[in-house]
């Protein structure tokens, strides 16, 4: 078929040896086309775009050596026109001369027929083979580039506050293998994950998807960080074959219990940073990357840090850490500190980080990818209070006759060792939006549940004393007491009810949280919150206080044992 | 060779030693080492001592060998590796799961 006929180009000065080897092309259906010197032979070759070059050494003009340069130059590595000489000069010099000059072969006079013929075939062989590799390459190269796309349209631009949290991300292959993702939680705290696939390219993002999908989902429901991290391992326990898993850190920063939980599974050194640039604490690895084992390991925890407000959290994937220089050294954890020390007094980080590295490795190849966040530890909270909706300055009259009988109504009572393992609020809210579907308002109604069962959790049913939070090691060592009690925990219950009234224009919710605990003296301690509040940064009182705010009214009765909360909202119009 | 691979019969040992860099262009000689291997009650000694270089594929491959050493009821060590390689399998808390000394 014409279409498919290939094109040879001869140059020769001899119009004999072009004659000759003219036949011998064509009875291999080759259409051929000459040139009689070597300049002339490179411009037919611009013009023309064979698929195969016979070149001759000696000719007038420009010589073969030269013009089969020109010649490679120009096709680079985009095509390959494999390209002979075909010569008299038997020497090891015509030879030699002929593959430095870009050459793919040298047959030397006189040959048979039938040897040309062979290598013709061999050659066009190798350069089939060529074009092979170079459809695949940049086959592999769209599949790449649609991942990418993917990965910063679909996944991360839907990442929350872009604009506070700063971010460092450069892909060693087009696309990267580490992930970068936020998502506020319903109570108003912040979940970052940053993660490390293995490997890089395509491989390497098959987990992407499920990972983004679980902790936005999982976040939003109101799951712990701990819950997350637990279920992203199963997931990918089951997902990945055993050779890829995914090195993270997650962190959980809340500004109103003013603490940040944090666990690094197989990622560098996490860092929390004060508004000096000074390390506050380093987060080590604790935990094998996500994806290997079954379930996490036993004794798998989060830690918990006290943060002040100005103090920021940074994570790295080890490609910063890595990234090498051309006489091979790293760029290692000293140069990557302090250029954040630096980065933090300047007010700019990433653009620092991203300086030193580049002046570090002057133009080397990036072996591996790149990638930092750095979250500040404060103003999460404005989001969820800012959010609260307008409570109805007064009720209808049609209100009135509805509210004597709620809708549906809800119970659950958690005993014993049962407090331990089950964490209620996932559940609750999931009924809340099976039964009257999702909304806005139930992130409020979210943190109204989560703090008053903590609440009747830990003050009352563990009797834990909030005073423990003022001590120098504050939240870290109640969290720790709390956990030792946890597990010691055999008795007790809390009875979670909740009633839903719907109003005309809204509805309202009222929860009722009682706990087999001791009580408290309800007057004084809403005195003492109230004095903290206004007077210092205390810990304690900050989560009721925020209940109060977003709650229509908020009552302590049965010595402190009882409590109700009434939320009232309305549906925005 | 940048991976070799010996079968001591009576130690029962299978000792695998990984030149200087253990990456992803190792993959398949690494597998060949063991992939053919279904004696049980066999202990693989993993040598990095003369590695300097590992990347995470290497990890990943190093748990496919312990896939197929769990498989046929042997043991993995290890053995020497380098300071660079030792963080690196510290970050990976590697020590969690297999004997390293």
């Amino acid at each position: 078929m014409a279409n498919n006929q290939k094109l040879a180009l001869i140059v020769d000065d001899s119009k004999t040896q072009c004659k000759i080897l003219t036949k011998l092309l064509e009875e291999e259906h080759y259409s051929v086309i000459e040139a009689n010197d070597g300049s002339s032979g490179v411009q037919k070759y611009i013009s023309h775009k064979p698929d195969l070059v016979l070149m001759d050494i000696n000719m007038p003009i420009m010589d073969g050596f030269e013009a089969a340069r020109q010649i490679k130059k120009l096709s680079g590595t985009k095509d390959l026109a494999p390209l002979i000489f075909i010569t008299s000069m038997d020497t090891d010099q015509a030879f030699i001369d002929s593959v430095d000059s870009g050459g793919d072969g040298i047959l030397v006079r006189p040959f048979s027929p039938n040897v040309f013929k062979a290598k013709i075939k061999s050659i066009q062989r190798i350069s089939n083979l060529y074009q092979q590799v170079k459809t695949l390459q940049q086959e592999q190269q769209q599949d790449a580039e649609l991942a990418e796309k993917m990965m910063s349209e679909v996944i991360e631009s839907r990442n929350f506050a872009l604009d506070r949290v700063q971010v460092i991300k450069k892909a060693a292959t087009i696309f990267s293998g580490d992930i970068q993702l936020t998502a506020l939680c319903p109570n108003g705290a912040i979940h970052v994950l940053l993660g490390d696939f293995t490997g890089h390219g395509l491989r390497s993002s098959i987990g992407a998807i499920p990972v983004t999908e679980t902790f936005r989902a999982m976040t939003r429901k109101g799951f712990s960080l701990f819950e997350i991290v637990a279920q992203l391992n199963k997931q990918l326990n089951h997902l990945l074959p055993a050779d890829l898993f995914f090195a993270a850190s997650f962190v959980c920063i809340s500004d109103h219990e003013k603490s940040a939980y944090i666990l690094n599974a197989g990622l560098p050194d996490g860092y929390l940073f004060n508004d000096k640039g000074q390390i506050r604490k380093r987060f080590e690895s604790s935990h094998p990357p996500l994806g290997i084992l079954r379930e996490l390991l036993p004794d798998a925890k989060v830690e918990v840090v006290d943060i002040d407000l100005s103090d920021s959290v940074v994570f790295i994937s080890d490609g910063i850490i890595e990234a090498r220089n051309e006489q091979g050294e790293l760029f290692g954890v000293e140069r990557f500190e302090n250029a954040a020390t630096e980065g933090i007094i300047d007010n700019n980080l990433v653009s620092t980080v991203n300086e030193r590295l580049e002046v570090f490795c002057l133009g080397v190849p990036q072996e591996d990818d790149i990638s930092l966040v750095a979250i500040p530890c404060h103003g999460w909270i404005k989001e969820v209070i800012n959010n609260k909706p307008v409570i109805p300055e007064s009720l209808n009259e049609q209100d009135f006759n509805q509210q004597s009988t709620p809708t549906w109504s809800w119970h659950l009572h958690l005993t014993g060792k049962l407090l331990r393992t089950v964490n209620p609020i996932p559940m609750i809210m999931s009924q809340i939006n099976d039964i009257e579907g999702a909304g806005e308002h139930w992130h409020n109604l979210y943190t109204i549940l989560t703090e008053l069962f903590i609440n009747s959790l830990d003050h009352g049913v563990l009797g834990l004393s909030s005073s423990l939070k003022k001590s120098p090691e504050g939240f870290s060592q109640y969290f720790n007491e709390r956990t030792s009690r946890l597990n010691k925990l055999d008795s007790g219950f809390v009875l979670i009810s909740l009633k839903y009234f719907p109003l005309s224009e809204g509805g309202k919710m009222v929860v009722n949280i009682k706990d087999s605990g001791k009580g408290f003296n309800i007057l004084k301690v809403m005195k003492s919150n109230t004095e903290q509040l206004a007077t210092s940064n205390d810990l304690s009182g900050r989560g009721i206080e925020l209940v109060n705010q977003l709650c229509d009214t908020l009552e302590y009765i049965e010595e402190g044992t009882s409590v109700t909360a009434s939320y009232v909202w309305h549906n925005k119009s | 060779m940048t991976v070799n691979s010996s079968l001591h019969s009576v130690s029962n040992q299978l000792v695998i030693s990984i030149d200087e860099r253990f990456d992803f262009s190792l993959h398949q000689q690494f597998r060949d080492c063991y992939s053919q291997v279904h004696q049980k009650g066999l202990e693989y000694i993993l040598d990095l001592s003369k590695t300097k270089y590992m990347d995470s594929s290497a990890l990943g491959m190093i748990l496919l060998l312990k896939d197929h050493v769990e498989m046929y009821a042997s043991t993995l060590t290890i053995q020497n590796p380098s300071e660079t390689v030792s963080k690196i399998l510290e970050i990976a808390q590697f020590h969690r799961l297999m004997t390293i000394k």
